[in-house]
């Protein structure tokens, strides 16, 4: 967070205007500097650390156990990749075998928490542009995954069911029914998402042809997830670098034509079919067995250790360094908005006020999780 | 496999020190060891090749920083960490020209460790408060910091992490 701005106008014309960091479009305390030429943004600016906590120093300061709860904690709409990210890396380092029954659950519920995220930012978006009605819809809907994954987690958002080796305890019949009854129901609301917001003409003019990212400044900025895929580029880890049990189910990658708003909201539509068909897929072949190996409490060897997963808002890599103790000697958190939210400046400068606060929001930005 | 291979010759005949290494241990299939000279003309080979940016941070070891970059593919599966020691007196060069991602995760490095990468037209705090700039959270302590060779991984040393013995009251206390 630095107070100074780069700006050094001397255009009599030319303003500063403050957006953030309390504004409905930010989704949280981010707080961007616009160098205003009337109704036209000619420099972007984003200030961050409002809600920065530091996860990293935490990390280093606490055995690896002690710092699972915070993984948590970033992202609050779509926390479950980040835990199994998490766990996933610590398993990957020390070599733990984790029962298939385990990583089937792990997939159901990091799914269905998927669908809750999307569902979260496909309404908040909508909301941004003006229309209220379809948050409620969404919010709904979410109710029912977040009262699901409540009974078998004991949470609604900040998730701390998985454990190094499984996952805490085996979902029950209650849990079963009640997806399939969740999938069945959803089946048939998706194309009233269609028919409320998709077609709706106003939503498209604000939309289209907004805030338009090529594959080669993705590349350039590190932009992944939805944001990335809006673009034409069909990249996700849960296929490219396939973790867990993703390789055993079969779904596509949505991708958008354009890489406009349009194309990244349409995306997060499409996926939440799929995530749907994983999770179909997972409860039909759900195998029998234990849910968690033997707890093991070890030292972090010496080396390096990297770990990515395909959360909601686009690739998460953990990083850890390890020096032979059980306190983690270093650990970077490479978060998906954060580097999906750097291009912003590139794609928004000269743009209409109104476009910026389209083409923001069609990034689902979850501040925590930038700030860290 | 045909990305990364195609890769791992480019690097080489740039004369990079590069290696593959177990995706199954560490999480990236090549390892590319730089020295401070090479790391902008790294990062546009990368750039060539097709690669994104994951990110930039850095390591505080002795003698120096220990700076990291990782990158990946949209096409294939082939995910490249690169690591270069930082100068006596911290210092990079700095890749935000060539990669516009790693600006952030360079002025987050230098929030947190004070790394200074040279080039960088805009190294003002990011995720900490401009009071905060000279605190480096992120900087061990003497009696914590390790030297390099320390948290390198042992090649052809066991992997397996080992069990942590028990202390004496919570032997009693599990009793």
């Amino acid at each position: 967070m630095s107070t100074m701005t780069k700006f050094e106008t001397t255009d009599k014309h030319r303003f500063l205007l403050n957006m953030g960091p309390q504004h409905p479009a930010t989704h949280g305390v981010l707080r961007v500097i616009l160098e205003m030429d009337g109704e036209y943004a000619m420099g972007i600016d984003p200030v961050l650390g409002y809600g920065h906590r530091m996860q990293e120093k935490m990390a280093e300061s606490r055995t690896w156990p002690g710092f699972y709860p915070n993984t948590g904690r970033m992202d609050y709409v779509g926390a479950m990749p980040f835990n199994h990210g998490y766990v996933a890396l610590i398993e990957r380092m020390a070599g733990i075998e984790v029962p298939e029954r385990a990583e089937y659950i792990r997939v159901i519920t990091s799914e269905m928490n998927r669908i809750a995220s999307h569902l979260l930012g496909i309404g908040a978006y909508v909301l941004d542009l003006g229309a209220f009605t379809p948050i409620l819809y969404a919010f709904d809907d979410r109710e029912d995954i977040l009262d699901a994954l409540e009974d078998i987690t004991g949470s609604r958002l900040t998730y701390c069911y998985y454990r190094v080796g499984g996952v805490l305890k085996d979902i029950d019949d209650t849990f079963i029914k009640r997806t399939r009854a969740f999938i069945e129901n959803f089946r048939k609301r998706i194309p009233m998402y269609n028919d409320l917001v998709t077609g709706n003409v106003i939503f498209i003019k604000r939309t289209e042809g907004v805030g338009i990212i090529t594959a080669d400044m993705a590349r350039r900025y590190g932009a992944t997830g939805p944001t990335l895929r809006g673009s034409g580029i069909a990249y996700d880890i849960r296929k490219s670098e396939p973790y867990s049990v993703y390789s055993h189910f079969d779904f596509d990658i949505p991708t958008g034509k354009n890489g406009d708003s349009l194309d990244r909201y349409y995306v997060r539509i499409c996926e939440l079919e799929q995530s749907l068909r994983i999770i179909e897929q997972a409860l039909d072949k759900l195998p029998d067995g234990p849910v968690l190996a033997k707890p093991k409490r070890a030292k972090l060897q010496e080396g390096d250790c990297s770990f990515s997963v395909e959360t909601a808002r686009g690739v998460l890599t953990y990083y850890l360094v390890g020096d032979g103790s059980e306190v983690p000697y270093k650990l970077k958190i490479r978060v998906p908005s954060y580097s999906n939210l750097s291009l912003l400046e590139e794609m928004c400068t000269g743009m209409l006020i109104a476009d910026l606060v389209s083409a923001m929001g069609s990034l689902d930005l979850v501040i925590p999780e930038i700030d860290r | 496999m045909s990305l990364m291979k195609n890769t791992l010759d480019i690097l080489k005949s740039g004369s990079f020190d590069v290696a593959e290494s177990d995706y199954k241990k560490c999480g990236y299939h090549l390892e590319v060891k730089l020295t401070e000279s090479q790391v902008r003309d790294f990062a546009q080979a990368m750039l060539d090749c097709g690669f994104y940016i994951d990110f930039v941070s850095a390591v505080h070891v002795t003698p120096c920083f220990q700076v990291v970059y990782q990158f990946a593919h949209f096409d294939e599966a082939c995910r490249i960490n690169a690591k270069a020691m930082a100068n006596a007196q911290g210092e990079i060069p700095t890749i935000c020209d060539i990669y516009h991602g790693a600006n952030w995760h360079e002025r987050e490095t230098h929030d947190f460790y004070g790394v200074v990468f040279t080039g960088h037209a805009d190294l003002r705090t990011l995720l900490l408060s401009e009071e905060d700039a000279d605190l480096k959270p992120l900087l061990k302590h003497a009696d914590k910091l390790v030297n390099v060779e320390t948290i390198t991984r042992k090649s052809g040393g066991d992997a397996e992490m080992k069990p942590v013995k028990k202390t004496k009251e919570e032997q009693t206390a599990a009793e």
